[in-house]
């Protein structure tokens, strides 16, 4: 659709559906995508993919009801379904949508010399191939993908923004007798190594052959930012948003202001940051973001909220409302999550380094315990990979093991919308095999 | 065209339709509202490999239009270097089974005051949070190829998910259930669930944490059928096969499990994971990938079938303008000839697991997690009390020798299944199965 035909559409939208409505909102995305897969080292598929989305949210005294659609000719349908979503939603305390704000007209996100085209994509396969190629491992799978998005959020208030994303993202895994290895990056920028990531993948899958098994016990343990991000995603992060605290689905929920954490560690999210993944001047409602810490100096200091949340309890807008695609619906989140600290050399002394884990989304997301299988871990000391372990499972709980910090790594890493430095945890339980 | 690669192969997969979601939270209703969907994915198959156009908002065009199109595919064909053939295989559809009632005959009023029953029913005054949420998803496929095949049904699959968080003195646990189904609408009468997901929550949070480590562990139906997925399913299937990340890759006919075990995929059966026809149009057939311990076949798209044989095509899936991939679809274990209460005593020290969290695998190192909602020990024969957080880990290759019993009481059990980026949905089933010497993740101290 040209994009003045997408604007006047909106504009319709809005005027069909404030006579209807208190309130209306339109979210409208469309963007390209380009991949090329490998099996094994041969590209074998090469894709296109055209995206559309829109989404329609109306408010009619403290009533919210919401429709999505592919196809922007079905708006009238899609208005009409958001309508009559929202006779059926329980009223609640509405101070209304956002209005304009003055904010950047920088598009964060966005590589303008990024070309989303398949000999592109190509061409980040065969560097990664390269890359693997300084290991004993063999291919088994790969894929390079990029694209380029143009967003729009607009409402009756006035409001209307536009956006523009770019993304390439690369991945790649290896196997090397019975030991896999996978590795990845991903970028708004034309600026990722897919050299690296070719031989990172190559070096986990044959750095962790033959490896032996270890007894049960209690081991200092140094979780990669890989790992961390799998047992944090599952847990603690739903444990902060406002929405599960105040329906009683938080075990943090009456912990603000208490020490939750070891006192060097602080969390926030900073949806400004320089070529952040998720940064962004304004939330998937159109506010304002800002830097919001969750945890300061080990304390709790805040949860959080979009504007639905915020209204019904109270509170006020963290600018946390995110979308989860084109056609989506928005719930909360964050944009760039930071855990935060001292920063020391944490493999120096001898610990069971874990790079990924097989299992974190069956932890219980309500206690925050996990018993999780550990993938390319090894012995490590001196900052060096060192004895593999073959097979081993990691048990405890995702919320009582940030109180048994032993330090964050110097070196952080960005794994989608989490900014994470690898974390050593002392005295960690191990179930050998 | 001229200029262009040629073009052996193409297949057009049209999928439309809407879906209505009901989210109920403590007693507010949260949104409940119907969205709508459209996409489609054209695949080309050039000299070499695949040339995939996935488009959003697609509608039926003109030949001249839709040659483009194939042109558009054929260019990023032209990429590709991987020889890919396609094996023959016999095209056909299944009737999608009649539907009791149908759901979308009912008022989306009545599915939420239906639901909030269920969401209502959750009450205990240890509970601090009821959650329950519908989910209907009504698709229209319309498949086409290039060999003259076409095909197209409508199917809708419908159900609910209950939860209930109970609290108390700092202790959180939570209780779950669901019902999914390509049955017809099921929302009415079910408050059970919701006390169920109430009463499982409450117990929890008195339950003890179990020491891990190895023991004998019976998996209830549930689990066991999430077991025979995680374990022996993907390792299965062709593409993990042929790109090398499986383990049972090169074991055809080799025994790798006790002599009575036999573990199934059938797309035909009238469970969640039911298809009409793959996503390559070929009918849909059961496939014994255990057959008394052996690795018996791998399930397979017709690419994955002329490269490394052994098995049946009709196991390609795909959500809607995604492209297929080889996967499970209803996933179970067979009766054994065990009763519940033998299993109980020949375990005589242990654990028994129920209800599940999900899990994964790692194919190609051959070892898979995943964790129960809840468990009891075992004592004497005896199921005696209750623990919480009780995970199992193994290695595919030799936990299914390790496989005791198998009991007579199998059952089926919906869920959604996640591989390369896609979810669809799947059902796994099996009896009660007694396992020697697993691995038990817990972070109890006895």
């Amino acid at each position: 659709m040209r994009w003045w035909v997408a604007v006047a559409l909106i504009d319709r939208i809005l005027k069909q559906g404030e006579r209807r409505v208190d309130e209306v909102e339109v979210f409208f995305a469309e963007g390209i995508a380009v991949s090329a897969d490998l099996k094994r080292r041969n590209v074998h598929i090469a894709t296109r993919s055209e995206e559309c989305g829109l989404g329609i949210r109306t408010i009619e005294k403290g009533r919210m009801g919401s429709s999505t659609t592919h196809n922007p000719k079905q708006w009238r349908e899609c208005l009409d379904a958001a309508i009559a979503s929202g006779r059926i939603a329980t009223p609640q305390q509405w101070d209304g949508l956002p209005h304009p704000a003055a904010l950047g007209t920088d598009f964060l996100c966005y590589d303008p010399s990024l070309t989303v085209d398949p000999q592109t994509a190509y061409g980040l396969l065969e560097r990664m191939l390269e890359g693997s190629a300084e290991h004993e491992a063999k291919v088994t799978s790969g894929s390079a993908t990029l694209s380029s998005t143009t967003e729009i959020i607009a409402n009756s208030s006035g409001l209307r923004y536009t956006d523009r994303h770019t993304g390439v993202s690369v991945s790649l895994e290896a196997i090397c007798e019975q030991s896999t290895g996978s590795e990845f990056a991903q970028s708004c920028f034309f600026d990722i190594d897919p050299y690296a990531v070719g031989e990172r993948a190559a070096f986990l899958a044959s750095h962790s052959a033959g490896g032996t098994n270890i007894p049960t016990g209690d081991y200092d343990v140094l979780l990669s930012p890989i790992a961390y991000a799998e047992l944090l995603g599952a847990a603690f992060i739903p444990a902060l948003s406002g929405r599960n605290v105040h329906a009683g689905r938080s075990r943090l929920a009456a912990d603000l202001c208490k020490p939750i954490v070891d006192s060097q560690i602080s969390m926030y999210d900073d949806p400004f940051r320089c070529r952040g993944l998720g940064s962004t001047f304004w939330d998937a409602e159109g506010t304002p973001t800002r830097r919001v810490d969750f945890v300061s100096d080990g304390v709790l200091s805040s949860f959080a909220y979009d504007l639905r949340t915020a209204y019904r309890f109270c509170k006020e807008s963290t600018a946390s409302a995110i979308r989860s695609g084109p056609n989506g619906g928005t719930g909360i989140g964050h944009h760039n999550f930071i855990v935060d600290g001292p920063r020391t050399d944490v493999a120096d002394e001898r610990v069971i380094y874990v790079h990924s884990v097989v299992g974190a989304h069956t932890a219980n997301p309500m206690s925050g315990d996990f018993s999780v299988e550990i993938s390319n871990a090894c012995m490590m000391e001196g900052g060096e990979f060192k004895d593999p372990i073959r097979s081993a499972m990691l048990a405890g709980n995702v919320f009582t093991m940030h109180k048994e910090i032993g330090g964050i790594s110097k070196e952080i890493r960005q794994i989608g919308s989490l900014v994470l430095p690898s974390i050593k945890l002392i005295s960690q339980r191990i179930i050998g095999k | 065209m001229s200029g262009l690669p040629a073009i052996r192969y193409h297949d057009l997969r049209h999928v439309t339709g809407q879906a209505t979601l009901i989210d109920i939270d403590n007693g507010v209703v949260e949104s409940a509202g119907t969205s709508f969907f459209n996409r489609a994915i054209l695949r080309v198959l050039g000299p070499r490999g695949w040339g995939i156009l996935q488009i959003d908002n697609f509608s039926p065009c003109s030949k001249k239009k839709f040659n483009s199109l194939l042109a558009s595919a054929s260019r990023l064909a032209a990429i590709t270097q991987q020889d890919v053939n396609l094996a023959d295989a016999h095209h056909g559809a299944l009737r999608v089974p009649a539907m009791k009632e149908d759901p979308r005959g009912v008022g989306i009023e009545e599915k939420t005051t239906l639901l909030a029953e269920i969401e209502l029913a959750a009450r205990h005054p240890d509970v601090v949070n009821r959650r329950a949420n519908y989910i209907e998803r009504s698709e229209q496929v319309v498949f086409s190829d290039s060999s003259g095949h076409k095909f197209s049904y409508e199917i809708c699959r419908s159900g609910f998910n209950v939860l209930a968080v109970a609290s108390r003195n700092g202790t959180v646990q939570m209780g779950y259930e669901r019902v999914h189904s390509i049955r017809g609408f099921d929302l009415r009468h079910r408050q059970e669930y919701g006390k169920k997901a109430a009463n499982i929550a409450v117990a929890l949070l008195d339950a003890g944490h179990v020491k891990g480590g190895r023991m004998r562990v019976v998996l209830n139906p549930e689990l066991a059928g999430v077991f025979a997925h995680e374990a022996v399913g993907h390792a299965t299937e062709g593409d993990l096969v042929q790109e090398g990340s499986s383990i049972l890759a090169g074991k055809v006919g080799e025994q790798i499990g006790n002599d009575q075990l036999n573990i199934i995929d059938d797309p035909g059966l009238s469970e969640f994971g039911f298809e009409p026809c793959d996503a390559e149009g070929v009918a849909v057939q059961r496939t014994e990938l255990i057959r008394d311990g052996v690795v018996n076949a791998f399930m397979h798209s017709r690419e994955t079938l002329a490269a490394i044989g052994h098995g049946m095509a009709g196991h390609a899936r795909a959500m809607a303008a995604e492209p297929p991939l080889v996967r499970m679809s209803n996933t179970f274990i067979e009766n054994g000839d065990a009763t519940l209460e033998e299993i109980l005593e020949v375990c005589g020290n242990g654990i028994l697991l129920k209800g599940s969290r999900g899990g994964q695998v790692d194919p190609g190192r051959g070892i898979f997690q995943f964790n129960a909602e809840y468990g009891s020990l075992i004592e004497h024969g005896e199921c005696t009390s209750m623990v919480r957080d009780v995970s199992l880990s193994g290695e595919i290759l030799s936990t299914l020798h390790g496989i005791l019993l198998c009991g007579n009481d199998r059952t089926m059990h919906p869920g959604y299944c996640g591989k390369g980026g896609q979810s669809v949905p799947v059902s796994d089933g099996a009896p009660h199965i007694l396992l020697s010497d697993a691995v038990v993740g817990g972070s109890g101290a006895h």
